[in-house]
Order: C-alpha cells, then structure tokens, then sequence
C-alpha cells in the first residue's frame, strides 16, 4: 500500500470520520428503526467501525486474524442489519476516494489509487458476506434441529390402543422420522389400534396431508387399524378435494371419540368404579 | 471396502445377488434398518428393470465420501433400447410393463439423489445415490 | 426352494423365511392355490415376520395371491410386516390396500376367524 496514502489518511482521520459518519447516518436513518437503545449502540459501534478500518488501513490487512469477525459477530448479533456492515464499507471506499480525488489531480496516480483502495476493502467485504452467511446456516441449522426433536413418540395409553399426537408443521423429513417413530412403536407395544391426533398440526396442505395418509397406509400394512382424530372443518376440506380416500381409516373429531371407537373395536370398555 | 461392486445382471437370480451385495454394503456402510430396506429395494427395482427391458446390464453399488458426508451409490447401466420419454416414464403411475414395476418414480423416492441418462438404441444410466443420515 | 405351507384345522399357515427370488416366489403362488384346492381350506395367513424386503415383484405375486385365492373361496391375512418393509412399500407407491393385514400370526387367525364367521 502507498504509504503516503496511507499517511494521508493517517493525517486527516478526523475528517474522514465525519464524512463517514454523514455517510452512515444518512443510511441509518433511511434504514434503521429509530429504536433509542439500538441508536446509542450504534453509535458505539460506528466509532468501533471507523477505528478498525483505520488499523486495516495502517497494517496492511487484518481481514484474517479475527478482529473482523469478532466485530461483525457482534454487530449481527446485536440485530444491526447486515446491510449497516455492507453500507458502511462501501460508505467508506466514498468518502476516501473523494478525500483523494481532491488532494491528487495525477490521473495515473489516482486510478493505481483507486484500484488500490478496492483491494484494501474487497476481502472485509467477502469476510462480512462469508460471516453472516455461515452464521445464518448455522441458525437455520439450529433450528431444524430443534424442530426434529420435537418428534412425538406413540404413547401406549390401554392395552392395545396407542396414540400418536401430531404436533407442529410436518415437512419431508420430519415425516420420515415421524413415520420411523409410529411404527416401531406399533410394533413394539403391540398395538391393535392407533390413534393418530393432528389436533397439533397448524396448516394441513397437500403435502402434509399425503403424508398423514401414507403413516396411516403404513400403520396398516403392518396389521393396525390406524384412526385420524382432531379433524378441522379446513382439514376436511382439503382431504375430500383432494379426493383422497379414507375408507380404510376412520376419522373421528375428537380423540376422546377415537378413543372410545378403538376400545370398542378391541372389545373393550372404560367402567367407572362408583 | 473403498472400490466399487458390480454384477452383471442376466437373469433373475442376478437381481438376488445385487440386492445382496447393496445389502451387505449398506449395513457396512452403517445405514439403519430402514435405509438397508431402501437401498435393497431399489436395487432391486433397478436390477429388474435392466433384466426385463434391456437383457442385460450391470449394477455397481460404491461407497461414497463427499466432504465428510458419507453415503452409498448405486449405478445401473445397460445397453438396452433406452428410454424415449423420460418425462413420461418419470411420472407417477406410467407402467409399461403391466403392473410389474413400480417405476422409477419409486426408486427416486426411496433414495436422496436420482438422476437418468437414456439415449434411444444405445442405452440407459441411472445413479441414485442415499445419504447416511 | 420351495416355501413349506401347514394347514390347522381350515386354515393353511405359512411363514415365509427366506429371501424369495422370483422364481420362489411363483412355486409359492402355485403351490399356495393347489393346496387351497387340495384342502378346501377357508383362510390363510401368510407370516411375513422374517420377510426384510419386498419389492414391487413380490408385492404384485402377494397381491396376486391373495386375489386368486379368494376366487378360491379363501380369505387371506398377511401378518408380521416389518417397519422397514413397510416404510419401502409406502415409498414405492404400493400401499395394498385390498389385502387385510394383522400384527401377527395370532391375530392374523382371529381377524379370519372374524371375517369367516360374520
């Protein structure tokens, strides 16, 4: 890096902070929710912005031994936007490269400038874009995790009734563990009959409802009777146009009806003790 | 076991061999009991569709290793008539052969990744691959 | 290799426990009907218990099976379907839902018990 530039800067940090810094607030404005609290943070955190960019400037390049990162972790984290990162940079290569342009009038001198300055700050710009990137995958990730864990196991409630609530939305995958969970269950409680309760279950499209059949088909085949409780009028709706046929499994609205229809059919029968 | 297993399909005692040798190397791999079932079954659906529309073909099942991900690939390649319409072979339900089969729709869903290659008169490649979970 | 099928009483038990290849498969089906003629048996079941595969081959044979026998006069129960071979079928489309099925060989007898009495 040209170390008269660099002195330049050195020399005229102030200057260069405050253009930044109308640079900045003419985008926070646009941008930010005026949220007081996160306001006063960000200020703080232009002052912490403008200094790293500073000690980049001055050691040539810091986009790999952490500080960076450490720095745009917080600033996500905080819930500043990834654009105040992004803005913020490219409000930066502005404001040095006018401070520049007004100071040198060499033609040559200011393109080898200019192109210079986009090698100082393309590598914080792919870091930025490559953090938020990994720590959005990295929540994502967190988070369907937590949504396969909520897979319910079947509950073994009388002798030879299970029941299986369905809770939450039910995508490709969950359905395969759902379905893996359903019928080792049946075969290890043995269950004549099991209740499957979609009471739990928010939206019941196409998909989710083929997916119900096929657990219920399932359930079947290995030698079950498979009732579907916790009907919704939408529910319903969206069975019968799909034209699905579901005289092979017996729906019932409530599970206290299904239960009482399963300890039928297994000959069964509650007694009150009064 | 890091180099890849083929049979050559002929008859149907070939389809056997193929299912077990994807059986044995599923389990080795370290697939569950669901997954071992999936992949058998669709060798063998792979296996059978060689041996009823081309003669005779070949199966080659091969551990992968992409990125530390680890799976098992199952590839089956002839040199039958091939497939004129792959869009309409691929759709749920389309049998030619009547109601032997259930197609390659089936396979697809029973493994992670499917992909088809056919050239009329020249022949057919399918690679379907299954994921350790 | 053929499949062995045991008659008690009016109904013929089969537990299938090996791999079937297709030729197996078949000599089941043929030996299946003719014993049903033999006998005059009223129902089957069929134990797929140790059965860890089934593709779409063997599932159309059972399928078939079934059908021809009760144009026999016999009622069929499939019992003893795994999980694993369960989970396949569903992916492969075959659902077979015209073929009753039971947990085990027990209530596989009651359920034709069941349907031959009412």
């Amino acid at each position: 890096m040209d170390n008269l530039i660099v002195q330049m800067i050195n020399e005229n940090q102030e200057t260069l902070k405050n253009n930044w810094l109308d640079e900045v607030n003419i985008f926070k404005e646009k941008e930010l929710v005026a949220a007081s609290t996160t306001m006063k943070l960000s200020e703080e955190t232009d002052q912490q912005f403008f200094e790293l960019l500073i000690k980049h400037i001055n050691y040539h390049d810091i986009s790999k031994d952490g500080t960076l990162d450490q720095f745009f972790d917080q600033v996500l984290h905080t819930g500043l936007p990834l654009s105040y990162l992004t803005q913020g940079l490219q409000a930066a290569r502005r404001v040095i490269v006018n401070f520049l342009v007004e100071r040198i009038s060499d033609k040559e001198r200011l393109i080898t400038i200019y192109r210079e300055i986009d090698t100082w700050l393309d590598p914080i710009l792919n870091r930025v874009v490559e953090n938020s990137s990994q720590i959005w995958e990295r929540t994502v990730s967190i988070q369907k995790t937590a949504l396969l864990e909520l897979t319910a196991p079947l509950i073994p409630v009388f002798q030879n009734i299970s029941v299986m609530p369905l809770i939450g939305s039910i995508d490709t995958e969950r359905a395969k563990l759902i379905m893996e969970n359903l019928l080792n269950g049946v075969i290890k409680y043995r269950s004549e009959v099991v209740l499957i309760d979609i009471t739990g279950v928010p939206v019941v499209d196409t998909m989710v409802a083929h997916h119900i059949i096929q657990a219920a088909d399932a359930v079947r085949l290995l030698g079950s009777k498979c009732i579907l409780v916790g009907i919704r009028p939408e529910i319903a709706q969206t069975i019968v146009s799909l034209g699905i046929d579901l005289s092979l499994f017996p729906t019932k609205s409530s599970l206290q009806k299904g239960m009482e229809s399963a300890l039928e059919y297994t000959n069964q029968k509650l007694v009150s003790n009064k | 076991m890091d180099i890849q297993s083929c049979v050559e399909v002929r008859n149907e005692w070939d389809i056997v061999s193929a299912r077990q040798l994807g059986r044995n190397m599923a389990k080795e791999l370290g697939f569950g009991n669901v997954d071992q079932a999936r992949i058998t079954t669709a060798i063998s659906e792979l296996a059978r569709n060689i041996y009823l529309y081309a003669g005779k073909g070949k199966i080659c099942i091969e551990p992968i290793d992409q990125l530390g991900k680890k799976g098992l690939r199952i590839i089956a390649i002839d040199n039958g008539p091939g497939i004129r319409e792959i869009r309409k072979v691929m759709q749920d339900g389309y049998t030619t052969s009547g109601g032997l089969g259930a197609g390659l729709p089936g396979v697809k869903r029973l493994m992670d990744e499917f992909s088809i290659e056919s050239t009329v008169d020249v022949g057919t490649e399918i690679s379907a691959t299954k994921w350790l979970r | 290799m053929r499949i062995p099928i045991l008659k008690l009483h009016e109904y013929l038990l089969i537990t299938i426990q090996v791999e079937m290849d297709d030729q197996t498969a078949l000599q089941f089906q043929e030996d299946l009907l003719n014993k049903i003629h033999d006998t005059g048996a009223k129902g089957v079941v069929i134990d797929l218990t140790s059965v860890d595969m089934i593709d779409s081959f063997i599932a159309k044979v059972l399928g078939d099976v079934v059908r021809m026998s009760k144009l026999m006069g016999a009622q069929v129960v499939l019992t003893g379907i795994q999980p694993a071979v369960a989970i396949t079928l569903i992916d492969l489309g075959i659902s077979m839902r015209e073929v009753s099925t039971a947990l085990d060989l027990e209530q596989g007898l009651d359920k034709l018990r069941l349907e031959l009495e009412g």
